[in-house]
């Protein structure tokens, strides 16, 4: 019953990785916006990333 | 129910020979057609001679504190694995070891066509017993048996404690006879030395619920505790194979990564350096770059950063824009690279690159909105911007490959820790890895 059910696991396992790349699925986390406005290219400023006032390391060792 | 194995069904037969004690007169009944060897008396538990027309007493035997209640009642027929069995014995046996008394149940059944086979239970595991056809091999560690090897389990010395009903031999209380067992699940191959008198027999096991429901006993049977010497493991799948199934599954997936790394266009289709001077950077940080055309299908886009900082960082602010559709993707990344000297001698830490993978980007026209930020005690640094269509990510095949992993070793683990307990029990501790096989069996 196992070996029945990895293979049809393994399949799945397989097809996905396959269907993921052809995709172009990725493992970065990236925040995504629909209807940002055309003025954007015109006045970059006019747009606020969601990640700007980012607190920065500063160290090192 | 076999051909030609008429059913025991019904009351008693009258060919059950009616006797009465020699010591208390209670009423002696033989169910086993002249093949009892011994009959103990249920009420003064005398045993008695069965060859004996006179019943000749043997032995008497005091049975006020060794008083042990069989579980299927004496006289109680049903229909073991196709034929039909009466049970008309019982003894109850024990082994000492490391000062701790192990108590055992044997039950003696008949038929008088198939003649006699046993029952065994301990602590809720049953075993289906009968004597071997033909004579096994035994050598050290191993026996054979019908061209199957056996694993030597253990030897003890099995004392007879208690004994009722009829038995095809001379059984005696306080017997005491060398057993070695030797398995093979479900089956265990058992040697049994009593005198000069060595008798092989075979067992296979069973589960209570089966045998209550082939004596049609009333109740349920007593829970089974622990993993017995011969208990099949619950894990029905041939570890092995499974683990052949896997590295196939690798293969394929190493394959699968090879072809779309060749087949993936990995197309550079914007590279630019721009420069951040402090003294210029007034006002507006932020600014876009010249559209460029992602092509093809929906697929990855990198974006590439590079900056020859030293114990310094920056920090831009992306968003890949669609200039047609307004559909954005906002993410921050930082490049920074610190190295330096101290009493463990020299380190480094980060990077002067960075590389992002923006997932299922549809075909258009894009551009970049980027704003930097810059370590405040830098005044000038340059940093090259570089977007790539179409690019491998090998993360998704080493999660496919923990994927496929995970159930074989989780499957690999609870086997062994089966075996690991099985063998707890045995004159070989588990220590001794050899005995653990973690092939439990054949898949279904």
């Amino acid at each position: 019953m196992f070996r029945k059910f990895y293979l049809l696991y393994g399949l799945l396992t397989l097809g996905t990785a396959a269907f993921g790349q052809y995709r172009g699925w990725s493992l970065d986390t990236i925040n995504q916006l629909k209807n940002v406005p055309k003025s954007v290219r015109d006045n970059p400023g006019s747009y606020r990333s969601v990640y700007s006032g980012y607190h920065h390391y500063t160290g090192g060792k | 129910m076999s051909a030609g194995t008429p059913p025991l069904s019904g009351p008693p037969k009258p060919q059950a020979k009616a006797l009465n004690c020699p010591k208390c007169g209670a009423a002696i009944v033989l169910r086993s057609f002249g093949q009892a060897e011994t009959v103990v008396c249920a009420s003064c538990h005398s045993i008695l001679d069965a060859k004996d027309p006179n019943l000749a007493i043997l032995q008497q035997f005091e049975a006020a504190t060794n008083v042990s209640k069989p579980l299927i009642p004496l006289g109680t027929r049903g229909k073991l694995r196709g034929t039909d069995y009466e049970v008309i014995g019982f003894q109850r046996r024990s082994t000492r070891v490391d000062g701790i008394t192990y108590y055992w149940h044997e039950y003696v059944l008949f038929n008088p066509y198939k003649g006699i086979r046993y029952l065994s239970e301990y602590n809720g595991h049953w075993n289906d017993i009968s004597i071997c056809k033909t004579l096994p091999t035994a050598d050290g560690g191993e026996a054979n048996y019908l061209g199957e090897t056996y694993k030597h389990f253990q030897s003890a010395e099995a004392n007879t404690d208690f004994v009722l009903g009829e038995f095809p031999w001379q059984v005696r209380v306080g017997e005491k006879a060398a057993v070695t067992d030797y398995v093979h699940p479900p089956r265990v191959l058992s040697s049994e030395k009593l005198d000069k008198e060595v008798t092989w027999s075979i067992g296979e096991y069973m589960y209570g619920r089966e045998i209550w429901d082939s004596f049609k006993l009333p109740g349920d049977p007593p829970e089974a505790m622990g993993v017995y010497e011969n208990q099949p493991s619950p894990l029905t799948t041939n570890i092995r194979q499974i683990w052949i199934a896997f590295a196939a599954f690798a293969i394929c997936l190493l394959i699968v990564m090879a072809g779309f790394d060749m087949l993936a266009k990995k197309e550079s289709v914007f590279n630019q350096t721009y420069t951040y001077d402090r003294r210029e950077a007034k006002g507006e940080l932020s600014f876009v770059t010249d559209v460029f055309d992602l092509a093809g299908r929906t697929s990855s886009v990198e974006i590439k950063t590079y900056s020859p900082v030293s114990n310094h960082w920056i920090y831009l602010n992306y968003a890949l824009i669609n200039q047609d559709t307004g559909q954005a993707w906002d993410f921050g990344r930082e490049v920074s690279y610190y190295s330096g000297y101290d009493s463990d001698g020299s380190w480094s830490e980060g990077k002067q690159n960075d590389s992002v993978v923006i997932p299922s980007v549809p075909p258009g026209h894009y551009y970049l909105r980027v704003e930097p930020e810059v370590d405040p005690s830098l005044p000038l640094i340059p940093y090259t911007i570089e977007v790539r269509r179409d690019v491998p990510v090998f993360g998704i095949y080493g999660i496919a490959f923990l994927a496929l992993l995970l159930p074989v070793v989780v499957l690999s683990w609870r086997s062994y820790t089966f075996e690991r307990s099985r063998w707890s029990e045995s004159d070989h501790p588990p220590m001794d890895f050899s005995n653990i096989s973690t092939s439990s069996g054949d898949d279904e």
